[in-house]
């Protein structure tokens, strides 16, 4: 496919997304896999443990031992542990104001993106008249969306789902687009055998083909989107997790800011892990 | 090659498949030259020649896959001008989708042949194809589960379950062990003595050839075209057995050698045949 399966032929990887498929273990089907932390958190060997370790107990000690001017900045791991505890109830709400952003637009991002995607791979004169608008629109970060998608759309809501929306669609559609393109021939040729029609044919056969690429571009996409959530947040939410770290800065309330950010660390990791869990589903075909 | 073997234009039947004056190129580069060829229905046809002589494309060519730079091929008279159900093709891996179960991936050649019948109506029919291949137990697997030769197994049901007249085999068992490979030409044969199909099978295989068809068509390489038809003089149904026999031996090493002159004659002819074999 001209415009958009030159580009590549294998799924699109980030660092993050490397990094969530490194350590992970292969279960099988058959027989469910034992609980344990280790897997849990993707620890394999003692060198994962011994870093986390050492980083908490280095934090403990620049927190406690020395005296330096800035040494409010940084709240102790313990007090930064027992604020989080506190902060729990808030900060669970303030997930759920953010994620009744996020899921909406995840849905429907991905839903055109691979719909869309998956037609304008397929077929060569559509994609001869998206992929010039695509090239142009795809690579405008979409965090210089927010001001205008705030002053423009009616609610702050809008504008947020809006630049998620935006922030998961292009590398979805892109993924999909390319996957569809560079569909295997021997797929196409038992279709064609079948005499599978036009609908028949993307949605038995391109589309599960193409299921390694679109979730490669979920995963981006996904990334990219707490990127804009919380970025929008920081703008003028009322809510949500971006709008609690944003508060907390505003009254100087570090050990919560901190908790707040380290909170949202784990929302994203249990995020991309539940994304990593439905692709293996997803995907038992593979080999 | 020894007269009596060779075919006569004479001998033919009813033609269900007619192959007039073919051409293929590509990218400019001839693969096919003046091939003609004629299918009678219900005949075992071996396609045999060495890699790169154009066996495959030829098998593309009838399915319908690819379209002749020049000529026409021609099923009980009409031209062939894309696939269809009237040609089934057994490709020589990946003819099954790896996302859906064996019994799902006949169900879908069901749906496509059989499309006034129910979901109900399917599920049942499409276990009994795999029965008549053997693979009744394995209706619930995925092909990644399966071994090479039981994938084929169903890549022939699902061959079957289309409905096919004619049936197009590209090297089926090219990747197989011996004793698979052994099992499934019986299945083939088997499938082949119930409601006759006209079958069109690519192999490089002399012995496999002559085990299974009615008559070999050998082809040689740059550019691909029929060098010699032989009609095959065993009685049906063959035995193992035969691969002993002296007449056997004797055919089996006249193609052989029959192959090795031709290369040996076009090599002297054109110094740079030689080469080019070479690098590719």
């Amino acid at each position: 496919m001209a415009a958009f399966g030159n580009q590549s032929t294998s799924p699109v990887t980030t660092p993050l997304d490397a990094a969530a498929q490194l350590p992970t273990t292969n279960s099988t089907r058959s027989r469910p896999p034992e609980f344990s932390w280790s897997k849990v958190l993707q620890i394999k060997g003692k060198e994962g443990i011994l870093f986390l370790v050492g980083i908490i107990s280095l934090w403990q000690f620049v927190s406690t031992a020395i005296h330096f001017s800035g040494k409010y900045l940084f709240p102790s791991p313990v007090l930064t542990a027992r604020i989080l505890w506190v902060s729990l109830p808030e900060l669970l709400l303030g997930t759920g104001y953010s994620f009744l952003i996020l899921l909406p637009s995840l849905a429907l991002a991905i839903s055109l993106g691979v719909v869309w995607g998956l037609v304008v791979g397929t077929t060569p004169a559509l994609n001869r008249m998206f992929s010039p608008f695509a090239r142009f629109a795809s690579p405008v970060p979409p965090t210089i969306y927010i001001p205008y998608a705030i002053a423009l759309l009616p609610t702050f809501r809008c504008a947020a789902g809006f630049v998620v929306f935006i922030g998961i669609f292009w590398p979805v559609f892109l993924n999909t687009a390319n996957g569809a393109g560079a569909l295997p021939q021997h797929y196409r040729d038992n279709a064609r055998i079948l005499g599978l029609a036009k609908t028949e044919y993307l949605r038995r056969v391109v589309f599960p083909a193409t299921l390694p690429h679109i979730f490669s571009g979920i995963s981006v996409g996904l990334v990219f989107a707490f990127i804009m959530l919380t970025v929008a947040e920081l703008f003028g939410a009322s809510n949500g997790l971006g709008r609690f770290v944003q508060l907390y800065a505003d009254y100087a309330d570090y050990p919560r800011m901190v908790a707040g950010i380290l909170y949202t660390g784990v929302v994203v990791w249990v995020s991309m892990e539940v994304l990593e869990r439905i692709k293996k589903r997803a995907l038992f075909w593979l080999k | 090659m020894s007269a009596a073997f060779v075919k006569s234009a004479t001998s033919q039947d009813r033609p269900g498949l007619e192959v007039q004056e073919l051409q293929f190129a590509y990218n400019g580069a001839p693969v096919l030259v003046d091939i003609n060829l004629k299918v009678s229905e219900g005949e075992f046809v071996c396609l045999l020649g060495p890699s790169g002589c154009g066996k495959s494309t030829l098998l593309r060519l009838l399915a319908g896959l690819d379209l002749p730079a020049a000529g026409a091929i021609l099923w009980q008279g009409s031209a062939i001008h894309g696939p269809s159900h009237e040609r089934g093709v057994v490709f020589q891996n990946y003819s099954l989708f790896p996302w859906l179960t064996l019994a799902e991936n006949i169900e879908l050649a069901l749906s496509k042949s059989h499309p006034q019948h129910d979901k109900h109506w399917r599920r049942n029919h499409a276990q009994d194809y795999l029965a008549r291949v053997g693979l009744a137990e394995s209706a619930g697997q995925y092909p990644s589960m399966l071994s090479g030769g039981m994938q084929q197994r169903g890549a022939i049901a699902r061959a079957l379950a289309l409905g096919s007249p004619v049936l197009l085999m590209d090297e089926p068992f090219g990747a197989l062990d011996p004793v698979n490979r052994a099992k499934l030409q019986d299945v083939v044969l088997h499938v082949w003595a119930g409601p006759r199909k006209t079958v069109i099978f690519v192999t490089h295989d002399v012995e496999e050839a002559l085990y299974l068809a009615d008559r070999v068509v050998m082809m040689s390489a740059s550019p691909g075209r029929v060098i010699q038809e032989i009609i095959v003089p065993f009685e049906r149904p063959r035995s193992r057995r035969l691969f002993k026999s002296r007449e056997f031996v004797s055919l089996r090493e006249c193609i052989e050698e029959y192959f090795r002159e031709d290369i040996l004659q076009r090599i002297e002819a054109d110094p740079e045949f030689g080469a080019c074999r070479e690098v590719n």
